[in-house]
């Protein structure tokens, strides 16, 4: 009997028993850590660090690989840049890192071990329930307001003169956790769209679609004339609306899958009578077999097969891991392909689209926080803050001169390495080897990196294109709930996100009528869904008067 | 006074064995017993950084929470229908299996059979559900069968109704070999006497089966349907996570999967303990009910 008893308890147990080694953890991280301020304090401050700094002590990184890397490099100790970091900045550094898109579980159950690493690298507002001030005061990550002062001058520098960033990346209460990525200009910040197939269009004798009358004849002809099985599929996985729901489609209606704001008002898009309609659109066109028949289980991987195979001709994603991607796979096939972006759809033509994906220029994933158990929080400060200079900015966005990049006439140039690499990586893996500048980390993104990096004038005129939109001044800057309030805001939208994925796909695939959707919406109400937008609007008010 | 005299000579008398015990004494009360006092975090808010007992109490909220959850029915009945499905359709499969394979003569036929049947228990389950999937797509290899009699193609993991027996079709699929073993081997040890002197007496082989074949593997059933029973409320939540979408969330979304959303991916530890706990004791009920209803009905139990 006791055998069983034991056993199954143990199985729900398994999870408690790696939280219930690490109970006296907090003493440790709490002596260590004052011991070390204590020592600093003595040191004199805000000085330039000059790098490489001389160290005998070694730093432990937490942080996803990059996914272009995957299949190519296992750990950051074997991919050049980070080999080259720690050579420049002359701090040696220890890796760990989470299974690429698992980051928040692993994350999870770092936590619950209680054992820390001196950096992480995570996403605070986007990732972590309860948003940074949580994680301060939780006491994962150190406030970092007094240790930038200090050891941190580029950064400082940055953010005294960009005030605007400056007020994105601290809490509400005016505390700096991390060392933010930043995307340095506008031309950054959109990078996603709907993508077609220009060739097709032209054949067809059709325009590049602008209303969503056009697309609906675009993806008719695709169907009849052009015998494309799945006209439109788009990525579904983690979630269905991992690629529409910032506006490609339900845009022309007037909303988004999540929050945004209407006169400094905080707006919950899935409640609006807009998104009805945008249900009734795709189920419209799911029924008459121009929305991938798979669209539920659709994933990066289908839509690709899709794309190369000729099945699909529109769909959306990124200039780089979209149009990058799919231009070498659908030439393949067929030589004439092309794969253009196509304006955010909008109702009647010449309107500008209200909708569209636009990143803010501090959006927090790729930054790097230092940890309560950091050993020595002033060295890591100190390498950290490299990435803001002027050299470190080269070096994150192009890596190292004369091997990633080289000097023309003062602009930072891509070599072939990267652009054509020998090892048949595609440009968005080879930059991914030797710098930071396509995806995100501690430093400033520069906008040459995006100028060679769209190598193909479809991909910049993609960009260009995606970027009219009136997307900034209807989206929420970095918000986040007060620590009180972020458990019960969670619980909340836990439940409400079920339901509308749940109502979402139930009424496009046919299963529920249209109209079932007011009964939806009664029901995210009963789910206390103003009480969520309330805590939208008061995170909203608070960051407003920063 | 006598029975404490008994204690001691039984002790005197097998020292050695009390001694080889104690090392599994010992793991079960470091790495069974000990742990145990992690449940508690599931009456408080736990934060690793203060500790289990530095966290602060909150009682039975996070039960309370649960059970009043908007989705608490629904996940607490397909947890339950789905674990009744495969107890009334998955767990006699190995049995059959198990007694087929015994009324088959040619040895080499009888042990490449149950090496096929075997194989598919160590493919990773990732891989088993990409399998799924493809397969049942649209324009899968099992709707092209289909389409072949005149029915138009569908994506089936996006039919709510079809989830289930997708779930335990291919739950049966991978696991019906691996789970015929301890049958097959319970086979062996019937007393090959009795299958002749029933033979002698002209029983037919499927009289065999029902008179000494399966009387003679009862036990063994009884067991393993209460270990069974004592699993009743934990329905994997890697295969449903692999398998669902938000279409299908109405008849497959189950208790762990529900927690997996909310517990993991929110970092609640004291909530999916909780939840855990709960499952647990649940368990632990019906494992102690079938085995009593067992005890009473066939004289056979685990205790």
């Amino acid at each position: 009997m006791k055998r069983w008893v034991a056993g199954s308890l143990s199985i729900a147990l398994l999870g408690t028993m790696l939280a219930a080694c690490s109970s006296n953890n907090d003493k440790n991280s709490g002596s260590s850590n004052t011991g070390n301020n204590g020592s600093n304090a003595s040191e004199q401050p805000a000085e330039a660090t000059t790098y490489p700094i001389k160290t005998d002590k070694t730093l432990s990184y937490w942080g996803e690989i990059n996914g272009q890397l995957i299949g190519v490099k296992e750990s950051h100790k074997d991919i050049p840049f980070f080999q080259e970091w720690q050579k420049v900045t002359g701090v040696p550094l220890e890796f760990t890192e989470p299974p690429t898109g698992q980051v928040k579980e692993a994350f999870n159950v770092m936590l619950a071990s209680g054992k820390l690493p001196d950096m992480v690298e995570y996403n605070f507002i986007g990732d972590f329930p309860g948003g940074p001030e949580k994680a301060i005061q939780d006491g994962y990550i150190v406030k970092l307001n007094d240790l930038i002062d200090k050891y941190a001058p580029n950064l400082k520098k940055y953010l005294q003169d960009n005030p605007d960033i400056d007020k994105m990346v601290k809490t509400d209460s005016g505390s700096y956790y991390a060392f933010p990525f930043i995307r340095g200009d506008e031309y950054l910040r959109v990078f996603q769209g709907p993508i077609i197939r220009k060739d097709w269009l032209d054949e067809l004798g059709l325009p590049v679609p602008e209303t969503i009358d056009d697309w609906t004849a675009a993806l008719t002809a695709f169907k009849e004339k052009k015998g494309a099985a799945a006209p439109l599929t788009f990525n579904s996985k983690p979630r269905f609306f991992n690629d529409g729901g910032n506006g490609a489609f339900m845009g022309a209606f007037g909303v988004t899958r999540g929050f945004y704001q209407e006169d400094g008002k905080v707006v919950f898009g899935p409640e609006q009578a807009g998104y009805k309609e945008y249900l009734a659109l795709f189920r419209d066109w799911y029924s008459k077999g121009l929305i991938d028949k798979n669209i539920a289980t659709a994933d990066t991987k289908s839509v690709d097969g899709n794309i190369a195979s000729g099945a699909t001709g529109a769909s959306i994603g990124n200039a780089g891991g979209g149009i990058g991607k799919w231009q070498p796979l659908v030439e393949a096939k067929d030589p004439k392909a092309v794969l253009v972006g196509a304006p955010y759809p909008v109702l009647k033509k010449g309107d500008t689209p209200k909708f569209g994906q636009h990143n803010t220029a501090y959006a927090s994933e790729g930054t790097v926080a230092i940890t309560t158990q950091a050993k020595d929080p002033e060295l890591a400060v100190k390498m950290l803050d490299f990435g803001y200079s002027v050299e470190g900015g080269l070096f994150f966005n192009f890596g190292t001169e004369g091997v990633s990049y080289n000097m023309k006439d003062g602009y930072p140039t891509y070599t072939d390495l990267l652009l054509k690499n020998p090892d048949k990586l595609a440009p968005a893996q080879a930059i991914s080897l030797y710098a930071r500048g396509s995806y995100n980390g501690p430093f400033v993104q520069d906008k040459r990196y995006a100028e060679q990096f769209f190598a193909l004038q479809t991909q910049r005129d993609a960009v260009s294109t995606w970027q009219k939109t009136d997307a900034a001044k209807y989206q929420l800057p970095p918000i986040t709930p007060s620590p009180e309030e972020s458990s019960e805001y969670a619980a909340i939208m836990n439940d409400v996100n079920t339901l509308i994925d749940e109502m979402s796909l139930k009424i496009i695939l046919g299963t529920e009528p249209v109209d079932a959707f007011d009964k939806y919406v009664e029901k995210m109400k009963s789910l206390n869904l103003d009480r969520a937008i309330e805590i939208q609007q008061a995170a909203l008010d608070r960051y407003n008067s920063r | 006074m006598g029975t404490k005299n008994r204690y001691i000579r039984d002790f005197k008398l097998n020292k050695l064995l009390y001694l080889m015990m104690l090392p599994v004494l010992a793991y079960y009360i470091i790495f069974h017993y000990i742990p145990m006092y992690g449940a508690l975090i599931a009456f408080k808010d736990y934060s690793p950084m203060k500790g289990i007992l530095g966290s602060d109490w909150v009682g039975l909220k996070h039960f309370h929470d649960f059970f009043s959850s908007y989705y608490f029915t629904r996940i607490l009945k397909n947890t339950l229908v789905i674990s009744l499905y495969s107890l009334i359709f998955e767990f006699p499969a190995p049995i059959l299996l198990a007694l087929l394979i015994n009324e088959v003569r040619n040895r080499t036929f009888k042990r490449v059979a149950q090496t096929i049947t075997y194989m598919p228990y160590f493919i990773s389950l990732v891989v088993i559900c990409g399998i799924i999937t493809d397969f049942t797509n649209a324009d899968g290899i099992i709707n092209r069968l289909f389409m072949l009699f005149g029915y138009d193609g569908q994506a089936m993991l996006q039919k709510p109704e079809l989830f289930r027996p997708i779930y335990i079709l291919s739950e049966i699929w991978q696991r019906i070999g691996w789970e015929s073993i301890i049958y097959i081997a319970a086979l062996m040890s019937i007393d090959q006497e009795q299958y002749e002197a029933a033979r002698m007496d002209g029983a037919s082989r499927l009289k065999q089966i029902f008179y000494i074949t399966l009387p003679g593997i009862l036990p063994t059933i009884t067991i393993m349907f209460i270990l069974r029973m004592g699993n009743m409320l934990n329905v994997g939540f890697e295969k449903i996570i692999l398998l669902y979408n938000p279409v299908t969330y109405n008849t497959a979304d189950v208790i762990s999967s529900f927690v997996y959303r909310k517990g993991l991916l929110e970092f609640g530890w004291s909530y999916s303990s909780a939840v855990g706990l709960f499952n647990s004791v649940v368990n632990l009920a019906l494992l102690v009910t079938a085995n009593y209803i067992s005890r009473k009905v066939n004289k056979s139990s685990l205790w």
